[in-house]
């Protein structure tokens, strides 16, 4: 469970939905960015939402973010500190095996999960009557901010959401060389490179982090090859921080052959999951 | 045609292939720039080059030393046993403190491999039991290759099994070059002299006892060659099949049968053969819409297969 779901999200970081993805989503993949969650308005907040289980990495960082006392349980994934930004808060919140029948065990007010994956873990939860909130996936920073308001209101934390948009909007002030840009001199072309020679492309994260911190996306979308990349030559390249354990996936982005592309590291962290947090990686990159 | 002729042909081709390698990528056809070149295209020509010349050679020299037409490092789980090696040197971070480890730990696998292999070779020199127990030594090697890559630490290695199963030299740098290229040579070096010990073992190892052929010594040299001219390339480009087993039977019907006479022309012949198999691979991306590589164990099967089926019609009573 935990592997696949892991690799999931790295697909995911990489801007394409994997093998998994395919497997375990029930909608085709377009519909997931649509429709803004009318499920989280749908419940008036009379209901309790005291006790709530995270089953995905993005919502259990969300949630850590906005209401950590109401954690009963978070994925293992979120005390991973290569994929998760709230890793060393999550380390001393309780984590569960996502399965229905930890979930059930631990009598939750609340469910919270991704729109995507987990659909069987999910309809069960709801056929024994648990209250599930499927969470979108923001791909852009008005996404971001729509999605932490709506979680925000349905934790009953509003306050708490609109400090984290503050601290997120302080953070993609203007960048320096802005102006440069507003005179007509060409912003500079980068590309977010993953495992496998995954792109940045127009509709990902990575695209919404690269234009926010004032670059021009080179990316496509999907795998651009080494000999691809040399032949198109961005002026920067952002690639993961090094990974913890090599595979030829990730062995792909030392190649030699790059080392003369100016590049910089950005933890995974920031870049799978959207979330207020996701500003800081724009304030990595801005020069 | 005589041996020497053939063997400059196959030479020939092979510095023919060169040139079109150098000329096919992920960038496309034609002349690229030389940063793609030099770091990447040429790279890859040469591991596709030594290591199909190594494969095809072990192959002669295990058909021979083994009088086994169906030996071959793929086969017998030589290969596997070098990719096991590997894997569980790569993923485990153990080769990236220190590159060398990683052709050295498919070095081990490989002897590993050929001593299992010898050792059951000594007790029971039948044919078929020797291909039974090969076969069992590369479902052996298989099975705890997809288990070292299950429990590997990074989320990524179960997706790679098929490069360490049937093998691939995407995007390999001039260091993988470095790493395997020596051993390479000084294995194909080390085979290339068991010729006459190789000759005087197809009349069977009494035989050649008797003419002063040091029997054990020939077939423990013929392991430490296989080894080295194996498992460096399985450590960088994963287990290759076929190439070893189809490159014999490609030369006897031009060289004859004599073992020994087909030791210089199977290093051309494999190298051929191999960088064929990859130029494919390269091409196929290009001009099918796929979104990734095919697998050179897939190529070289569809190149050699029906060679080979064509061979054994004819050799069929």
């Amino acid at each position: 469970m935990i592997r696949p779901a892991l690799g999931l999200l790295l697909a995911l970081l990489a801007g394409a939905p994997g093998p998994a993805a395919e497997r375990l989503t029930e909608q085709p993949a377009e519909r997931l960015t649509e429709q803004p969650a009318e499920r989280l308005t749908e419940q008036p907040a009379e209901r309790p939402t005291e006790r709530i289980v995270s089953l995905n990495l993005c919502t259990d960082q969300m949630l850590v973010l906005l209401a950590p006392e109401k954690v009963v349980g978070l994925t293992p994934l979120a005390r991973d500190p290569a994929i998760s930004f709230v890793a060393a808060q999550a380390a001393r919140l309780p984590v569960l095996r996502p399965s229905a029948e930890t979930v059930l065990a631990h009598a939750p007010d609340l469910v919270l999960a991704a729109r995507y994956g987990a659909q069987t873990t999910l309809a069960l939860l709801e056929r024994s009557g648990v209250r599930v909130v499927r969470a979108d996936l923001p791909d852009d920073f008005p996404g971001i901010r729509a999605e932490t308001r709506r979680l925000a209101a349905l934790l009953g934390v509003s306050a708490r959401g609109e400090a984290l948009l503050a601290e997120m909007d302080a953070r993609l002030a203007a960048p320096p060389h802005r102006f440069l840009q507003d005179v007509g001199v060409p912003a500079p072309t980068a590309l977010i490179w993953g495992a496998r020679g995954y792109a940045s492309g127009p509709g990902t994260l990575g695209d919404a982090v690269l234009r926010a911190a004032g670059y021009a996306d080179i990316g496509r979308g999907g795998r651009l090859g080494l000999e691809a990349l040399l032949a198109h030559r961005p002026d920067l390249l952002v690639v993961p921080d090094a990974p913890r354990f090599p595979s030829l996936a990730t062995d792909l982005l030392d190649h030699p052959a790059t080392a003369g592309i100016p590049r910089r590291a950005v933890p995974p962290a920031l870049l799978i999951c959207a979330g207020p947090f996701t500003a800081r990686a724009v304030q990595m990159l801005v020069r | 045609m005589k041996p020497a002729a053939i063997v400059l042909a196959l030479v020939a081709i092979c510095v023919g292939l060169f040139g079109l390698s150098l000329l096919v990528g992920g960038a496309g056809f034609g002349v690229p720039a030389a940063l793609i070149l030099w770091q990447i295209r040429l790279p890859r020509t040469g591991l596709a080059l030594l290591i199909g010349a190594g494969l095809g050679l072990s192959g002669a020299v295990l058909q021979g030393s083994l009088r086994n037409p169906l030996a071959d490092p793929g086969l017998l789980g030589v290969s596997g046993c070098a990719a096991l090696g590997a894997v569980l040197a790569f993923y485990w971070g153990i080769s990236e403190s220190f590159a060398p480890v990683l052709p050295l730990a498919g070095l081990l696998g490989a002897a590993l491999g050929c001593a299992m292999l010898l050792g059951f070779a000594g007790r029971a020199p039948s044919g078929p039991s020797l291909i039974l127990a090969g076969v069992a030594l590369s479902a052996l090697a298989g099975a705890l290759l997809t288990l070292a890559l299950s429990l590997a630490p990074n989320p990524f290695a179960l997706a790679e099994i098929t490069v360490w199963l049937m093998g691939g030299l995407e995007d390999r740098s001039l260091l993988h070059l470095a790493l395997a290229g020596p051993p390479i040579v000084l294995g194909c070096l080390l085979l290339l002299r068991l010729g006459p010990g190789l000759d005087a073992l197809s009349l069977g190892e009494t035989a050649a006892a008797s003419l002063g052929v040091p029997v054990g010594r020939t077939l423990r040299r013929a392991a430490a060659g296989t080894a080295l001219a194996v498992g460096p390339g399985a450590a960088v480009a994963g287990a290759i099949g076929f190439v070893g087993l189809v490159v014999p039977h490609l030369l006897r019907p031009l060289l004859g049968e004599r073992p020994g006479g087909l030791l210089a022309a199977s290093i051309p012949a494999g190298g051929a053969l191999l960088l064929a198999a990859d130029l494919l691979a390269r091409t196929a991306p290009l001009v099918l819409p796929l979104n990734q590589e095919p697998r050179l164990g897939v190529l070289t099967a569809l190149l050699g297969a029906p060679f080979l089926t064509a061979i054994a019609r004819r050799v069929a009573p």
